[in-house]
């Protein structure tokens, strides 16, 4: 069912060494390659057939369901409109992620369209990687969106990674907080060579004592570009935070532009954003410790991307 | 067991125009086991004299020779490894590192027994620290412990502690103290502390004076008490050099 090649890129972006257990549904080549649901964790096939809908049962706890995509045929691009139902009270982790293997000089791409309802009460952690590898030539694209929209005392935990391989990304991230929701973006993006990643995030905060943390954190080698883009906008009594750092090296180009809009006396929103070089007393202390200089660099990129 | 042979260092004024020595010449040997305590006036050249040492800063000119092992030319990693070990003044901080992650560079293993008997071993930092993030949310003292750990983590046979107690609280200072004696004593740790507290002097088998880049005491404490505590301004640096140098300390 599963060859060397989808392992590897499974592994990658999923941590998954076989099928795995619980719910799942894996995608290869824009096709359905296995699906298992649980007894309370619905996978559907949506009405026009661009993709799945997930709902996960009221009262859920600790489970999770795997959805990865796998992408190894050349020339193909693959879009997916995906549905989450996280009900009331649940507690779930949702492991997304895409792999795309291009073996050729044809350009292979996917592109994740997910939006999430996250009902009162309710936990969700989603974690979703990117990767690509293969020799060929052709174009890596992956161009995800994630819309999140979290009702009263609703939490959110995302975890974004781009961990390489990857040539063209634009990323979109949004979301919309109801009462006491909270949520927590973690975006984690590698670039080198001559790969080009966007990012851009629209948070809303309507609720009134809701709160988001978006965290971002870039490292760019080579002649590669990224460009951040963040807005908070506030409605309510609320707390916002962007924290975008950026470690840049060769000669990478970086934009980072975090945006606060307050439409609220109450409303608390902060950011900090940085690009730069590794610090140089960084690389003393790891060198001072026995690390050579590339040691160093790469134990300190290997943390600052780290995001679990 | 390091011995510094006409070590002159020098930095480009702010302007450009012309270079500043901060080190002329410097000669001195440091014997092996021994523990050594630096101070001086700020600005004298202490922390610069202990960067070179550990190659963080470049020399001009001059001869390191470390062991008997001419260590010159040699990296901050090669220095690390031939057993040179340093606490910074002002310890670097990292978005993503723990203490575990930093105490297992610097001993060399992941094996977490050992890394809790380093922690015993160092006795000034509670067990929890090793989950803390090494960033800008740890205090003052706080990252000076960890700093002082990982310099001890590496076992060294020269260790080069840049105001250890800055930010550390008065009850900790006995036992930071008590510490770097230990280690001197049973690992035989040449130790060089470059301090202004007193309780380091006090426990210095060889108090050193730095003033204008170069050693202007060498002693005990009994030695360098009326240098330490004498407070008059001076009034004579016009005309105090060559035969008329008065020998101050301020």
């Amino acid at each position: 069912m599963l060859d060397a090649l989808d392992k590897e890129l499974l592994k990658a972006v999923a941590g998954l060494e076989k099928i795995p257990k619980g719910a799942y549904n894996i995608r290869k080549n824009g096709k359905l390659l296995g699906r298992q649901v649980s007894a309370n964790i619905h996978i559907e096939t949506n009405a026009d057939n661009t993709g799945i809908v997930i709902t996960i049962a009221p009262n859920t706890q600790n489970e999770s369901v795997h959805i990865p995509v796998i992408l190894s045929e050349a020339g193909l691009h693959d879009v997916v409109y995906n549905s989450f139902i996280v009900g009331e009270n649940s507690d779930v982790t949702i492991i997304a992620g895409c792999g795309i293997h291009c073996g050729g000089d044809q350009k292979e791409g996917h592109e994740g369209i997910h939006k999430f309802t996250i009902h009162p009460n309710a936990k969700m952690t989603y974690i979703e990687k990117h990767y690509a590898s293969g020799s060929g030539k052709g174009k890596r694209t992956l161009n995800p969106t994630t819309q999140v929209f979290l009702k009263e005392n609703a939490h959110a935990e995302l975890i974004l990674e781009q961990i390489g391989g990857v040539d063209i990304a634009k990323r979109v991230n949004e979301a919309s907080l109801d009462d006491g929701a909270s949520l927590l973006i973690k975006e984690n993006v590698l670039t080198e060579g001559n790969q080009i990643a966007e990012s851009h995030n629209e948070i809303r905060l309507h609720g009134r004592d809701c709160s988001a943390n978006l965290v971002a954190r870039s490292v760019l080698k080579g002649n590669s570009k990224q460009d951040f883009i963040a807005s908070m906008e506030a409605y309510n009594k609320c707390f916002g935070h962007i924290e975008c750092d950026a470690i840049i090296m060769d000669n990478a180009t970086s934009d980072t532009i975090p945006s606060l809009k307050a439409r609220h006396s109450e409303a608390e929103l902060t950011h900090e954003a940085s690009i730069g070089k590794i610090a140089d007393d960084q690389l003393m202390k790891l060198m001072s410790l026995g690390l050579t200089y590339d040691e160093a660099v790469n134990r300190i990129i290997q943390g600052f991307l780290k995001t679990t | 067991m390091l011995k510094i042979n006409n070590l002159s260092f020098s930095v480009e004024n702010q302007e450009g125009s012309e270079k500043r020595t901060i080190l002329d010449k410097f000669n001195y040997t440091f014997e092996q086991g021994k523990f050594y305590c630096i101070t001086g006036p700020n600005g004298s050249g202490k922390t610069t004299l202990a960067k070179t040492i550990m190659g963080i800063n470049t020399l001009t000119s001059g001869q390191l020779v470390f062991d008997g092992v001419d260590i010159t030319n040699l990296s901050i990693t090669d220095r690390a490894n031939a057993g040179i070990a340093y606490s910074f003044q002002n310890p670097a901080r990292f978005k993503g590192l723990s203490f575990r992650q930093l105490l297992s560079i610097a001993a060399q293993t992941d094996d977490e027994s050992t890394l809790m008997q380093i922690v015993a071993r160092v006795g000034i930092c509670s067990l929890d620290f090793l989950d803390k993030q090494v960033d800008s949310k740890l205090s003052g003292g706080e990252i000076k412990k960890i700093e002082l750990a990982t310099t001890i983590a590496r076992n060294p046979k020269l260790a080069i502690y840049d105001e250890p107690d800055t930010g550390i609280d008065l009850w900790t200072i006995g036992p930071m103290i008590d510490l770097l004696k230990k280690e001197q004593i049973a690992h035989h740790t040449t130790t060089i502390v470059v301090s202004h507290n007193k309780n380091f002097l006090d426990n210095a088998d060889v108090i050193l004076i730095l003033k204008n880049g170069q050693f202007v005491y060498e002693g005990n404490i009994d030695g360098a008490m009326p240098m330490l505590t004498d407070l008059s301004t001076c009034e004579s640096s016009d005309f105090c050099e060559g035969e008329n140098d008065v020998r101050c300390f301020r």
